[in-house]
């Protein structure tokens, strides 16, 4: 997904589902900025770089392909991007190599989903913005996976667009800077590499931008799906995604507990065809129309995002009071994040994220970043003794 | 490519340029040197296709290919360890069909490449480099001398292109 459904489609769910327009700002805020905040942008306002939710071209160029650049790698992916649906599925006569890496495809409503929305509870609207980010990629990045991966994430010919007169071939192409061409269905997408741990074949990079366009459908074949292939509708997909998004940022303004399987679809009803006209209008930007239709909602001007909108509050601010500025509450979020979903990924004896301490058996033995989200616990909860 | 990978290359690259001189230096047990480093080199290569098809790559779609690439290397690196009691002349035909072989392989993936719109060039220069090498070689097959200079001359050439391709520029796509 980009910038028109993270940011503008999350400012608009989260007005429907009651946030003031300030607030909405604040998360549609919070949930862009999860694929800006990397360890470059984090060293500039001299934060925490185990907080970096995303990683950079260059930065993905110069990761190590060890054991730990590959731990690495997957802490940010798999918890931000690709939110794995079921760490212990099972795959008959498989190796338990391949299934760590076969537990990791991220798909729509799985329980990792629930706690991510059951973490943005308890805290800030930035932690709001990042679960929403979370749970719309759980619907544009499903079948693929968070980490490395040739026999997961690679793709081949067999790849098709679906148009409304029929099928028409995808032809695939590695120029990073040339635009996509809707007219003839050439797609960037990244090279072919047979090496299962290269970076090309990390998340849906084989199959290019394709699931990140709202307008799109397409026919592949995923290597990991035994031969059957996948039917990928994004308007479909998109609308559960804004569906969701409105039901689960209810449960949290309402202390409810998020279920999934759940839409809020009576609540985007008087939406709903508008918000079709934008997800299948056949274009590679569609920031402008979810701007127009998101003021024509609130009545309120948005105004376009800016990544350094909130730096200067933070550098501004000395430690720990930064904790407490917008950037110092997003940085906690993503750590309390990272923490939850690693946890879980070892938990379940796959190490392909490393290793996970807990803090409440054995204290703090860890990276010293986390030491912030444990401080910030702690306050939280003397607060909550205290009231 | 990481850093890491390019000075990998570039070491290779160079080892196989101080192997081809040294090949030059010792002509006479040169054609030894060249079946122990090849035959070794193979067997680990094809180890390492098999574990990775038999743990990964079956379950995948087009898994198959790790595992004949596995199959053929373990072939020809056992095969390559077993002639060391085999008449020279034997010796350079193998040389000569590894050689070809190689080429085959390499102008295949400069193919599968092309397919893919991938950069191609090199690997299929690569390729047909080493055909011409296999020929030649087959011209000049009396001759032991010329032999090992077009035997070495040939990995030069490929020392070269390694150390080459480690400064290529390899554009990534981010993908967020």
């Amino acid at each position: 997904m980009q910038k028109d459904f993270h940011y503008y489609a999350t400012y608009c769910a989260a007005y429907i589902a009651g946030y003031t327009h300030e607030e909405s700002l604040d998360i549609a805020y919070s949930a862009q900025f999860v694929d800006l905040c990397s360890r470059t942008y984090l060293a500039k306002i001299k934060a925490p770089l185990s907080a970096a939710t995303t990683q950079l071209q260059l930065e993905l160029m110069d990761s190590r392909l060890d054991l730990m650049g590959l731990q690495d790698i997957t802490r940010i992916w798999a918890s931000f991007h690709f939110l794995p649906y079921d760490l212990y599925a099972e795959k008959k006569h498989c190796s338990k190599r391949y299934l760590n890496k076969y537990r990791l495809i991220c798909n729509t409503n799985g329980e990792l989903v629930k706690e991510t929305v059951g973490l943005a509870k308890k805290t800030s609207l930035q932690s709001v913005g990042i679960a929403m980010h979370i749970l719309a990629d759980t619907w544009a990045h499903r079948y693929f996976a968070g980490t490395p991966s040739y026999v997961i994430n690679n793709t081949n010919r067999y790849f098709f667009e679906l148009l409304p007169d029929g099928k028409r071939p995808v032809r695939f192409r590695h120029s990073a800077s040339a635009p996509d061409d809707l007219e003839h269905s050439i797609y960037t997408n990244t090279i072919h590499q047979p090496g299962e741990n290269t970076i090309m074949n990390l998340g849906h990079g084989r199959a290019g931008h394709l699931p990140d366009y709202s307008f799109i459908k397409y026919e592949y074949l995923p290597v990991w799906n035994d031969y059957e292939e996948i039917v990928k509708d994004n308007p479909h997909d998109y609308m559960h995604a804004f569906a969701q998004m409105v039901y689960a940022m209810q449960c949290i303004r309402c202390g409810k507990s998020f279920e999934t399987h759940l839409y809020a679809w009576d609540d985007i009803e008087p939406y709903k065809e508008d918000i079709e006209v934008i997800l299948q209008k056949r274009q590679l930007d569609s920031c402008a129309d979810w701007k127009a239709f998101g003021e024509g909602l609130t009545g309120c001007e948005i105004p376009d995002f800016e990544l350094s909108k909130h730096e200067q509050e933070y550098v501004a601010a000395s430690e720990p009071d930064n904790s407490q500025t917008f950037l110092g509450k997003f940085i906690i979020a993503a750590l309390a994040q990272k923490s939850m979903v690693t946890n879980r990924i070892y938990a379940s004896k796959n190490m392909l994220a490393g290793f996970s301490v807990d803090y409440a058996k054995k204290g703090f033995k860890g990276i010293r970043d986390f030491i912030g989200l444990v401080n910030e616990r702690s306050r939280d909860n003397d607060e909550a003794a205290e009231n | 490519m990481t850093k890491l990978q390019r000075i990998k290359n570039i070491f290779s690259g160079l080892f196989s340029l101080a192997f081809s001189l040294l090949i030059l230096w010792d002509h006479e047990d040169g054609f030894e040197l060249i079946m122990l480093v090849l035959g070794f080199s193979m067997l680990i290569r094809s180890i390492n296709s098999l574990v990775y098809y038999f743990t990964m790559a079956r379950h995948m779609v087009g898994g198959k290919y790790s595992l004949y690439l596995g199959i053929i290397m373990f072939d020809f690196g056992v095969f390559t360890l077993a002639m060391s009691d085999i008449p020279r002349i034997y010796i350079v035909f193998y040389l000569m069909a590894c050689h070809a072989f190689s080429g085959v392989i390499d102008i295949m993936r400069g193919l599968e490449a092309k397919s893919y719109e991938t950069p191609w060039k090199l690997n299929t220069t690569h390729g047909i480099v080493s055909i011409l090498t296999a020929i030649i070689c087959c011209i000049f097959i009396k001759s032991k001398l010329i032999l090992v200079y077009i035997y070495a001359a040939g990995l030069i050439y490929s020392s070269f292109t390694r150390i080459i391709s480690s400064f290529r520029r390899s554009a990534i796509v981010y993908i967020p």
